[in-house]
């Protein structure tokens, strides 16, 4: 059938992009009238969607099939020693299975949304085609990414995905902080990205010669190595290396999906324009690390330590995360708290096994954060600050723009029926139906328990500040008004998805892009219970949250509050990228400059020492320098002929007397 | 009959030569002229190239192979002797391209211009020629031949200190050159090896004892070493590359230090596996001494060009961790870092050059934001730094993944070196790029001009090759695969 055979044709997706990349990018600074040509992008990226929710469509309709087309990248044969006897072939291809298909529908219909939504947002920005080139691009590299049928290749997109973001988040160069924040953003990742590729290297490792799975390094070591795609490889692969191969995928998602400790590079990415923290800062690349986790649990399988390991950084990321954005009163960075906290659900969930509820909350996730952003986004072009505290009274003059923030802070929140509820409230049962074999994960439970009436309590407060009230704090601002309709196009799309993708998986077709949830909603009293209370402790969140901010209300605390003190830790942020930075500066930097010091006075310094010891070389060699350049060429001869004739005589002498001819 | 296409390339290289010297103001077009005929012989060459595989005795033969008696006196047999193999092929390519781009970056060269190019061509000549020869003092000849207009290159074309550079160049390399001469005749000689040709030479030496071997190993290791360079001997390359023009400074890099390396796997790994395999530690020791050194030193440096000189020493020290594996994973990996440096550091040399003709000077705590000012020097800076740190899509990174993929496969979790090293690689380049092109502008005058024609076309030229490369690594890897050194032990 018509649809099913797209698959085939995936690689058709990201190479649009490209497309795009390269006709906005050259193009782009002649067509002035056509948004430096963000709409070429915009077209592109539309039938990309299109393409992309059609072969999702075709997923659907064959249930756990996948598609895998590749060609070799480079091919070196071996030596019949090392890790990699048989020598080594690595391949490029596209897999379209149920996940990437489910990414296909995120990735472009979110990358859509926002191209759309940045020719207003960004109208009044210098170097638009630069800004629309490099989206596209990114794109291609996300596309690539999810689309990946061998750790390589993923790897390799990751890190183009990671170049992206660098550029956008330094899409405003001319500011300081946007470009240390870029180069921060970049420098973290590649400590994830480190990790990554040395686990790849140990995954490839753990299976070049393990016994059945032989095949496997024969084959490229494509992540399809049966009929059925999703059983783990793991039989006879050595099970300490697939722990630590794991612990180092682990790192990678964490640098990528910025969890504890590597998550200090995403609330300073906000330099960015918001369009960009929504594409990419929310809705996709960051959760490729997230997805990375789940390709891993599918395709590679993941030990018990493994498991532990990345339920304790998804669980404490979660509640960590969201601590630090109950005081941020910056409203971009409240929300990057958000993501990295939300990222923790989705990292806990993968951990304990439950992959599909973990790519489920990713899909809801998305939509819904997307339209924070760009919700965010509007409020920002309207009023000109992201300071929460000199904002009020948006409501009505942005009405619009308010419901759909209301719609995403109640998808966040996880109030039913909105999206958000469904995915959250299926990690917090499925993570307690393993308490019973894992009590280790009591803590991890709690921790993400915890985080949900932070949750509703941070965005409700920048809710109730943003909008709450009659007028803004700050009198100096300019009066708010909702945004023509390309942008409220983009806000109402996402509304609705942040409504009802939720339970898009109890439609039967659906459901096939994520087997297990959905169909059949066995709900026990337990699950109801908990429910219950996870919608009870985010009624409580929004009522606190009320009660302190509501109606224009400040809440201020006194200055003697012990609480102060924890405000202030909170604020910078628990010190860790204060430490990094001074880790940064005082070691690294420290180290470099003494190596350089070596170098020229020690190091350089013992070789001229040796020189000047050779009695009167040094008034020779100044001798030599006359600056004739007969002389120079008279040296260069002689020299050689007197190194010649030295060894073509005398060496070959010496030699008879000591091996004998 | 076969066309003698190696003798013929090299006649080219040395026919430009003398008609540069001779064509006056024309030696530009004399330049260009033959760069594309080099390029178009070696392209020839690699389009034709299917590898001879071994002889019947065991020996290895090479492709477009020329043998004619040049010196025969008592015991001293010294042949013409050429030939080609996948090691050798792409670091010819790589000579005819920077021969092209570096003559098109020069275009406009004002100071003797004849001598100029003359001097580029003959450096090209020396090191096709050390790429080629299969002969131990052929070999001698074309790298000797190599110092000579590198020296004039620096002495007279260079910055404020270039007497001084350029003749701690020459001493340097010429040391090294002598010691490994002397450990090239020592083996074959002690390994009554008929001949100095390599195939005489190679069924001799590698039946040499394990000490002699060991020995002489270390001795060529050093003198190869020189030209890597190898720290603690590498403190001549930033002083020459500081002094250096633009022109040399792309030779230097991207051909000069290839030559140690290529040498290095040859003479060294080819006659005596013995001695690779049995001083590995110590060439472990010194390459990943050369991995953190450079990569730190490259970190705490001002000047732009400094810079790039010190992460070089870096990347040619994983250019000998690769080649210290003594695997086929590890040589191939070598030799497209090779290629891959040859293409990056030349760009970077070009960026830097280009700093200072814009600029007037290339000092990193100076020049702030030039990004609005000079857009296509700012673009070109990114992509040579991206490059350098390994982004994919370019050309370093299938390099940079198979070095540490071999090194997983010979030595294990001691990968994790050069892993983490690549971050303090990354950090000295977006830290670069953070302060010279973004922020607000300052430190660079009014009349600062981006690019002139000549120097976008080659720094184009070298982009393209830099994508080119990286998203199709396969054009590389198939031709180096075809080598006797795939046959290891």
């Amino acid at each position: 059938m018509f649809l099913q055979d797209l698959a085939s044709w995936a690689f058709l997706v990201p190479l649009l992009m490209v497309l795009s990349f390269v006709l906005v990018g050259f193009l782009g600074p002649y067509l002035k009238n056509w948004r430096e040509g963000g709409w070429i992008a915009v077209v592109i990226s539309g039938i990309a969607m299109v393409l992309g929710l059609l072969i999702a469509a075709g997923e659907m309709l064959s249930p756990g099939r996948y598609t895998d087309l590749h060609t070799t990248w480079i091919s070196v044969p071996g030596n019949g020693t090392g890790v990699f006897p048989n020598g080594f072939s690595l391949v490029m291809g596209t897999l379209v299975d149920p996940i990437s298909a489910l990414m296909l529908i995120v990735v472009n219909v979110v990358g859509f949304l926002v191209l759309l939504y940045s020719i207003e947002y960004m109208q009044h920005d210098r170097g638009l085609s630069r800004y629309f080139a490099e989206l596209s691009l990114f794109l291609a590299a996300m596309n690539g990414l999810i689309l990946a049928d061998n750790l390589l290749e993923f790897f390799l997109f990751w890190e183009l995905v990671g170049v992206c973001s660098y550029f956008l988040i330094g899409f405003y160069y001319e500011k300081p902080a946007a470009a240390s924040a870029a180069k921060e953003a970049f420098l973290v990742t590649r400590v994830g990205d480190v990790l990554f590729l040395l686990g790849i290297f140990v995954y490839f490792g753990a299976y070049a010669t393990a016994g059945a799975a032989g095949g496997w390094a024969a084959n490229g070591f494509l992540f399809v190595h049966g009929t059925n795609p999703y059983i783990p490889i793991g039989t006879g692969a050595n099970p300490t290396l697939l722990t630590i191969g794991g612990l180092l995928i682990l790192g990678g998602a964490a640098g990528k999906s910025a969890q504890f400790p590597l998550h200090v590079w995403l609330p300073d990415a906000m330099e960015g324009p918001t369009t960009v923290s929504a594409l990419i800062h929310a809705a996709t690349m960051v959760a490729a690390g997230v997805y990375l986790l789940a390709v891993a649990s599918l395709f590679l399988g993941f030990t018990a330590a493994d498991q532990f390991a990345i339920v304790a950084v998804g669980g404490f990321t979660t509640l960590f995360a969201a601590t630090m954005a109950v005081v941020n009163p910056d409203i971009k960075r409240v929300i990057a708290y958000s993501t990295i906290s939300q990222l923790g659900y989705m990292v806990l969930a993968v951990g304990a096994g439950f992959t599909m509820v973990g790519l489920y909350h990713l899909f809801t996730h998305a939509f819904f954060k997307a339209l924070l952003f760009l919700a965010a986004g509007a409020v920002i072009h309207a009023v000109g600050t992201q300071n929460l505290f000199k904002m009020g009274g948006l409501r009505k003059v942005m009405p619009v723009t308010w419901l759909a923030f209301f719609v995403g802070a109640l998808s966040l929140s996880g109030i039913p029926p909105f999206a958000g509820f469904w995915s959250k409230d299926d990690i917090l049962s499925s993570l307690y139906g393993t308490l019973g074999a894992h009590p280790d994960y009591w803590p991890f439970f709690l921790m993400a328990v915890a985080t949900v009436f932070l949750t509703a309590y941070y965005i409700f407060r920048a809710f109730f500040l943003a909008f709450g009230g009659d007028h803004p704090r700050d009198d100096s601002l300019p009066h708010g008004h909702d945004p023509s309709w390309i942008m409220k196009g983009p806000l109402m799309v996402l509304s609705g998805l942040a409504i009802f993708a939720g339970v898009f998986v109890f439609i039967p077709g659906f459901s096939n892009l994520l087997p297990g949830i959905g169909v059949p909603p066995t709900y026990t009293v337990t699950d109801i219970l908990l429910s219950a209370m996870s919608v009870g402790l985010a009624g409580l969140g929004i009522g606190t949250a009320y009660v302190l901010w509501g109606n224009g209300r400040v809440f201020t605390l006194p200055d003697d509050s012990p609480l102060q003190s924890i405000r202030t830790v909170l604020l910078r942020r628990y010190y860790i990228k204060d430490a990094y930075d001074a880790f940064g500066q005082r070691v690294i930097y420290g180290i470099a400059r003494i190596a350089d010091f070596t170098d020229r006075f020690v190091i350089d310094g013992a070789i001229h020492g040796a020189e000047r010891s050779f009695a009167g070389l040094n008034r020779r060699m100044r001798g030599i320098q006359s600056g004739v350049v007969l002389d120079y060429t008279a040296y260069v001869v002689a020299g050689l002929v007197v190194v010649l004739v030295v060894l073509l005589v005398i060496a070959p002498w010496l030699l008879s007397m000591w091996g004998g001819t | 009959m076969t066309i003698p296409i190696l003798s013929l390339s090299l006649i080219t290289l040395l026919v430009g030569t003398v008609a540069c010297f001779a064509a006056g103001r024309w030696a530009r077009y004399v330049a260009l002229g033959t760069a594309v005929a080099f390029l178009v012989e070696i392209g020839w060459m690699i389009s034709q190239f299917t590898w001879a595989g071994f002889g019947p005795t065991g020996v290895p033969s090479y492709s477009y192979g020329e043998t004619y008696a040049w010196i025969h006196l008592y015991w001293l047999n010294i042949n013409y002797s050429v030939g080609v193999d996948g090691l050798s092929l792409p670091l010819l390519l790589l000579t005819g391209i920077l021969l092209l781009v570096t003559v098109v970056y020069s275009w406009e060269e004002k100071k003797r211009p004849s001598a100029w190019f003359a001097l580029v061509l003959m450096t090209c000549l020396g090191c096709a020629g050390v790429f080629m020869a299969l002969d131990v003092l052929l070999f001698f000849l074309f790298w000797e031949l190599v110092l000579i207009p590198m020296f004039f290159m620096i002495a007279y074309w260079g910055g404020l200190r270039r007497r001084y550079a350029a003749l701690k160049f020459f001493v340097y390399t010429h040391v090294g050159s002598i010691v490994m001469l002397v450990s090239l005749l020592v083996v074959a000689f002690y390994s009554h090896a008929p001949s100095f040709d390599f195939s005489a030479m190679y069924g001799p030496a590698r039946a040499l004892a394990l000490v002699p071997q060991v020995f002489l190993f270390l001795a060529m290791l050093f003198g190869f070493g020189i030209k890597f360079p190898i720290v603690p001997f590498h403190t001549w390359l930033p002083d020459a590359h500081v002094e250096a023009p633009t022109g040399g400074s792309v030779l230097l890099a991207g051909l000069l230090l290839k030559l140690g390396a290529y040498g290095l796997i040859r003479w060294g790994l080819e006659l005596l596996p013995q001695g690779l395999l049995h001083t590995q530690p110590i060439i472990f020791a010194v390459a990943f001494a050369s991995i953190i050194w450079g990569a730190f030193v490259a970190l705490g440096q001002r000047d732009l060009k400094r810079m790039v000189a010190y992460s070089s020493i870096n990347h040619m020290g994983i250019v000998l961790l690769a080649i210290g594996l003594y695997s086929s994973l590890g040589i191939t990996a070598a030799v497209l870092l090779m290629f891959a440096h040859g293409i990056v550091s030349a760009l970077l040399f070009m960026v830097a050059g280009s700093t200072h003709h814009a600029f007037g000077t290339r000092d990193l705590a100076t020049i702030r934001g030039i990004t609005p000012k000079t857009p296509a020097l700012a673009t070109v800076t990114m992509v040579g730094a991206l490059a350098s740190l390994g982004l994919p899509a370019l050309i370093s990174f299938p390099a940079e993944f198979l070095a540490l993929l071999a090194t997983w496969d010979g030595i294990g979790y001691w990968v994790f070196v050069p892993l983490i090293m690549l971050v303090v690689t990354a950090g000295f380049y977006l830290w670069m790029m953070q302060r010279m092109l973004f922020g607000p502008t300052s430190g660079i005058p009014e009349d600062a001009h981006d690019l002139s024609q000549w120097e976008a076309a080659a720094m184009a030229m070298l982009v393209a090759l830099t994508i080119l490369y990286g998203v199709l690594p396969g054009l590389l890897t198939n031709v180096i695969i075809h080598s006797p050194l795939f046959g290891l032990p």
